[in-house]
C-alpha cells in the first residue's frame, strides 16, 4: 500500500493521471517519487507535491490523506486495485476507469467517472457536475460499472449513459440522463428538472420529488416496484412515463406516486 | 480637404455591415452614412479627449506613464514567470491580433479564452454535440420566407439585421415586408395614443392601475400567407416583437420545454399536456404548420437561449429541431453574435489550436473543457496567477468574486480606452482602434470574413493590438531563453 500526503495546499491545477494502481504496480517508492505530474504549466515530480510512504498492507493499493480537490485525473484509466481518498477529490476522478475501486471519503469535483467502462466508484460526499458524463463534443458516456453517491449530484449527470448503474442517495441536478440510451439511474431523493431529456432508452427511477415531467413524455402505467439491479429494487408505487417523444425514444422514467401528487393529472390518460 | 471612403465595414456588432460611407475632413471622420446609431457613435467618438495615449505601469500603487519598451518588458516578465496565466478578450480586435494571441498563449502555457465564454459559448458546445445546419446571411436575404428570432432582439442589439439580411430586405426571390410594417406601426401608433389618453385620465381619477396580462394570442391568419413572415419568441415583448407577424411570450426559463414540445409535434406525436411554457398546444400546432409549410425558414437565437436555464441544452434542442424540420422542408439556424469579431476569435482559435474558446495550453498542448478551462471558472476557483486582457472589460461584467481574483494578481490590459479593467490594471497599453485606425480582418456572424479598413491615422506613437502582442511575444521568448541559459 502506498500512502500519499499532499505537502501543501495546491493553488494551480495538478494533472496526476499517474496516481493509478496499475502505474504504481511493481515500482519502488523511489521510482514512484520520480513519476511526472503537472502543476499549472510546470512539470514536477510526484515527490515534489506529495509525501510518499509504503506499508505492507495489501489493500487498498493507494491511500491519499488530505484534500486534493486541485488534483485531477486520479485513477484515470485504472483497470485494477483500489484507491481510497480521505478528503475531497479533483476533477476527472476515475475517468475511463475499466476496473477496480475508488472510494472518496469527501466530495468529488466535476466529471467523476467520465467515460467509465467498469469498476466501482463510491463517493461518500457530494459529486460535482457532469458525473459519468463524457467530454465536450463526445457522445460516449459511461458504458458499464457502478457509481454510488451518498450526497447530492450536480447538473448534467449521466449524459449519454450507455450502460452501468448509478445510485444517488441524495438529490440530483437538472438534465440527469440527457440523451441516455441504456443503463439505470436511481435517485433516492429529489430530482432536478428536465430529467431524461432526449433519452432513447434505459431507466431512470426518482423516489423523491420531481417538480415536472417534460411535455414530451407520455404516461404508460403505474407500477408497484421497479428493479434497479440484481438483488436491489425500489418500492413505489411509481408512475411510469415513456419518452422522449422528441427523439422517438423508448426510455422509462419512474416517478414516485406518493411524493408527487401534482402528477396525478396524468392519471386521466391511463 | 474632404474625401469620401466607400464600403467601410462597421466594427461594432456581429452584422458587420460593409456598406458604410465615411466623409473624412482634415484627417478626421466628419460624417457617417448608412450606419445605425451605434455605428455612428463609434465612428464619431474615436477621437475622444479621454482616450489613453501612453502606456502605463503601476508603481507604488499608482499608474504612471512609461515608454512602450518598458511596459512591454514588464508585461513579458509577468507572463513568462506565471504558472497559470489567462489571456482573455479578443472579440473586439482583428483576426491578425488574435493569431498572435494564440501563439503567445502557447508560449506562456496559459489559458486562452474569448468573450464567447459569457455569451455564445454554450451554442458552440451544442454545435459540437449535434452539428449545425446553417447558411450565410446572403442566402437568407434572398430566399428565407420564414424568419424566427428566438431569445434575441435585433431591433435593439443588431439594428440593421432586419433591414439588411432578413424581413425588411429586398431579396432576389423574396420581397421586403417594410411596407406592411409601416402600416402596422401607423395602426399601433393610433392605438398607443388612445392608451396614453386613457392613462392620463386614470392618473387624474386615480383608480386601479392597469395591469397588463400576459397572454399568448392565437396565431394570426397571416402566418399562412405567401411572402416573408416574422415570428418572435421571447420572454417579453421586445421592439422586434412589436413588428413581428406573431409573437409568442414564453414563460421565463421554459424555452427548453417549448422547443422540445415543438420537436415532438413536428414528428406528429400527441402530447399529454394542454399547454407548454404558457403556450396552448393548439397554437403550437399552428406554429409547427407554418414552420413545416414554409419554403426556407431560419431561426436566429440570442442570449435569451444561451444564458437562460438550460444554457447549451437550449441550443442543442434548437439545432435538433432544425434537423427534424429539414426532413420536411429547408431550415437553417444562426446564432446572433454580439461583438463584431467574436466569430473571428472562435475561428482563429479553432484553426490554430483545434478548439474555439477556453483553450488551456498549460500542458504544452491545447486542451479544451469549458467548465474546467473557461476563464470565469478558473478565476472563481482562484487558480490563475496573472492575466492579459485584450480589447475587453471583464472587470465590469464578470462575477464579483472572479473580478476580485483577477485584480489580486498581475493584470495586463491592452485597450484603446481606459475602461474599468484598465483602471485596475498593472500594465496598461493604449492601442489603435481596429477598423478605424488599423486595417484587419473580421468574421461576420455567419462566418463570412470581411476586411476592416484603416480610414484615419492613429494618435502619434500608438501601436495596434497586433504590434503590441508581437512585441510582448518576442520579449517573452528572450526572457525564457535567458532563464534556460541560467538554468543550464
Ligand atoms: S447593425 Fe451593427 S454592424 Fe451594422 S451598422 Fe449597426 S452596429 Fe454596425
Amino acid at each position: 500500500m502506498i500512502t500519499l500526503t499532499p505537502l501543501r495546499q495546491f493553488r494551480f491545477p495538478v494533472m496526476a493521471e499517474c496516481i493509478n494502481p496499475d502505474v504504481f504496480q511493481g515500482k519502488s517508492v523511489d521510482e514512484i517519487a520520480q513519476l511526472t505530474v503537472w502543476e499549472g504549466n510546470k512539470q514536477k515530480k510526484l515527490c515534489e507535491l506529495f509525501k510518499i510512504e509504503q506499508s505492507l498492507a495489501e489493500a487498498p493499493s493507494i491511500v491519499i490523506n488530505g484534500n486534493v480537490e486541485e488534483v485531477r485525473r486520479i485513477g484515470s484509466g485504472m483497470k485494477s486495485g483500489e484507491i481510497v481518498i480521505n478528503g475531497n477529490a479533483g476533477m476527472h476522478l476515475g475517468e475511463k476507469m475499466a476496473g477496480g475501486k475508488i472510494t472518496v471519503n469527501g466530495d468529488a469535483e466535476g466529471w467523476a467517472g467520465s467515460d467509465m467502462k467498469n469498476g466501482l466508484l463510491e463517493i461518500m460526499g457530494n459529486a460535482g457536475p457532469y458525473l459519468a458524463s463524457p467530454y465536450r463534443g463526445s457522445s460516449t458516456g459511461m458504458r458499464g460499472g457502478k457509481i454510488i453517491v451518498h450526497g447530492n449530484v450536480g447538473t448534467d449527470a449521466a449524459v449519454f449513459l450507455k450502460g452501468g448503474t448509478i445510485k444517488i442517495l441524495g438529490d440530483a441536478g437538472p438534465f440527469m440522463g440527457f440523451r441516455m440510451c441504456d443503463g439505470t439511474i436511481h435517485i433516492e431523493k429529489n430530482c432536478g428538472t428536465r430529467v431524461g431529456a432526449c433519452m432513447t432508452g434505459g431507466k431512470i427511477v426518482v423516489s423523491g420529488v420531481l417538480e415536472e415531467v417534460l411535455p414530451t413524455f407520455t404516461i404508460d402505467s403505474v407500477k408497484a416496484k421497479v428493479k434497479i439491479e440484481e438483488g436491489d429494487s425500489a418500492t413505489g408505487p411509481f408512475y411510469v412515463f415513456l419518452g422522449d417523444l422528441a427523439e422517438n425514444g423508448n426510455g422509462k422514467l419512474y416517478v414516485s406516486k406518493a411524493n408527487n401528487p401534482h402528477l396525478s393529472t396524468y392519471e386521466k390518460y391511463l | 480637404m474632404s474625401t469620401t471612403v466607400n464600403a467601410v465595414t462597421c466594427p461594432v456588432c456581429g452584422c458587420l455591415c460593409d456598406d458604410i460611407e465615411l466623409t473624412i475632413e482634415n484627417g478626421v471622420i466628419a460624417k457617417v452614412k448608412n450606419g445605425c446609431a451605434m455605428c455612428e457613435s463609434k465612428f464619431l467618438s474615436y477621437k475622444n479627449e479621454h482616450r489613453n495615449k501612453t502606456p502605463l505601469v503601476r508603481k507604488e500603487g499608482k499608474l504612471v506613464p512609461v515608454s512602450y519598451d518598458e511596459a512591454i518588458h514588464k508585461a513579458a516578465e509577468i507572463l513568462a514567470n506565471a504558472n497559470y496565466p489567462i489571456l482573455y478578450g479578443w472579440s473586439s480586435t482583428d483576426c491578425e491580433a488574435q493569431r498572435v494571441g494564440v501563439e503567445l498563449a502557447e508560449e506562456v502555457g496559459g489559458v486562452l479564452d474569448n468573450t464567447a465564454v459569457v455569451c455564445h459559448g454554450p451554442s458552440i458546445l451544442s454545435v459540437q454535440e449535434v452539428g449545425i445546419p446553417t447558411c450565410t446571411l446572403g442566402q437568407i436575404r434572398h430566399r428565407a420566407d420564414l424568419v424566427i428570432y428566438w431569445g434575441c432582439d435585433p431591433w435593439s442589439a443588431h439594428p440593421r439585421h432586419l433591414e439588411r439580411y432578413t424581413t425588411f430586405t429586398e431579396g432576389r426571390f423574396e420581397g421586403s415586408e417594410w411596407k406592411e410594417y409601416m402600416n402596422k406601426v401607423k395602426a399601433s401608433a393610433g392605438k398607443k395614443k388612445l392608451l396614453s389618453l386613457e392613462r392620463r385620465e386614470i392618473v387624474k381619477r386615480k383608480p386601479e392601475p392597469i395591469i397588463e396580462k400576459v397572454t399568448v394570442n392565437k396565431p394570426p391568419e397571416t402566418l399562412s400567407k405567401a411572402g416573408r413572415k416574422l415570428i418572435v419568441i421571447d420572454v417579453r415583448k421586445t421592439m422586434t416583437a412589436e413588428v413581428a407577424d406573431y409573437f409568442i411570450q414564453v414563460q421565463p426559463g421554459k424555452d427548453y420545454e417549448l422547443m422540445l414540445a415543438i420537436r415532438a409535434l413536428v414528428k406528429d406525436h400527441e402530447l399529454d399536456v394542454d399547454q407548454v411554457a404558457g403556450v396552448p398546444v393548439e397554437y403550437l400546432e399552428e406554429l409547427v404548420d407554418a414552420m413545416v409549410n414554409c419554403e426556407f425558414g431560419v431561426i436566429f437565437f440570442g442570449m435569451g437561449l444561451t444564458q437562460s436555464a438550460g444554457k447549451f441544452r437550449n441550443v442543442d434542442v434548437a439545432i435538433s429541431l432544425i434537423r427534424d424540420l429539414n426532413r420536411r422542408t429547408k431550415f437553417a439556424i444562426l446564432p446572433m453574435r454580439g461583438h463584431f469579431n467574436v466569430t473571428g476569435a472562435n475561428t482563429v482559435s479553432t484553426w490554430q489550436s483545434g478548439y474555439p474558446y477556453s483553450v488551456d495550453f498549460s500542458l504544452g498542448y491545447p486542451r479544451y473543457n469549458p467548465g474546467e478551462t473557461s476563464v470565469v471558472d478558473v478565476l472563481l476557483r482562484k487558480e490563475s496567477d496573472a492575466a492579459l486582457i485584450v480589447a475587453s472589460d471583464p472587470a465590469s461584467n464578470f462575477p464579483r468574486k472572479a473580478v476580485e481574483h483577477l485584480v489580486a494578481n498581475p493584470l495586463i490590459v491592452i485597450d484603446p480606452h481606459m475602461n474599468a479593467t484598465a483602471l485596475l490594471g498593472d500594465v496598461v497599453f493604449p492601442a489603435a482602434i481596429v477598423g478605424i485606425e488599423k486595417a484587419g480582418t473580421a468574421y461576420r456572424m455567419d462566418h463570412v470574413p470581411l476586411p476592416l479598413k484603416k480610414v484615419v491615422e492613429p494618435p502619434e506613437g500608438i501601436l495596434s493590438d497586433e504590434e503590441i502582442l508581437s512585441r510582448i511575444l518576442e520579449e517573452v521568448r528572450v526572457i525564457k531563453s535567458q532563464k534556460m541559459q541560467e538554468a543550464a
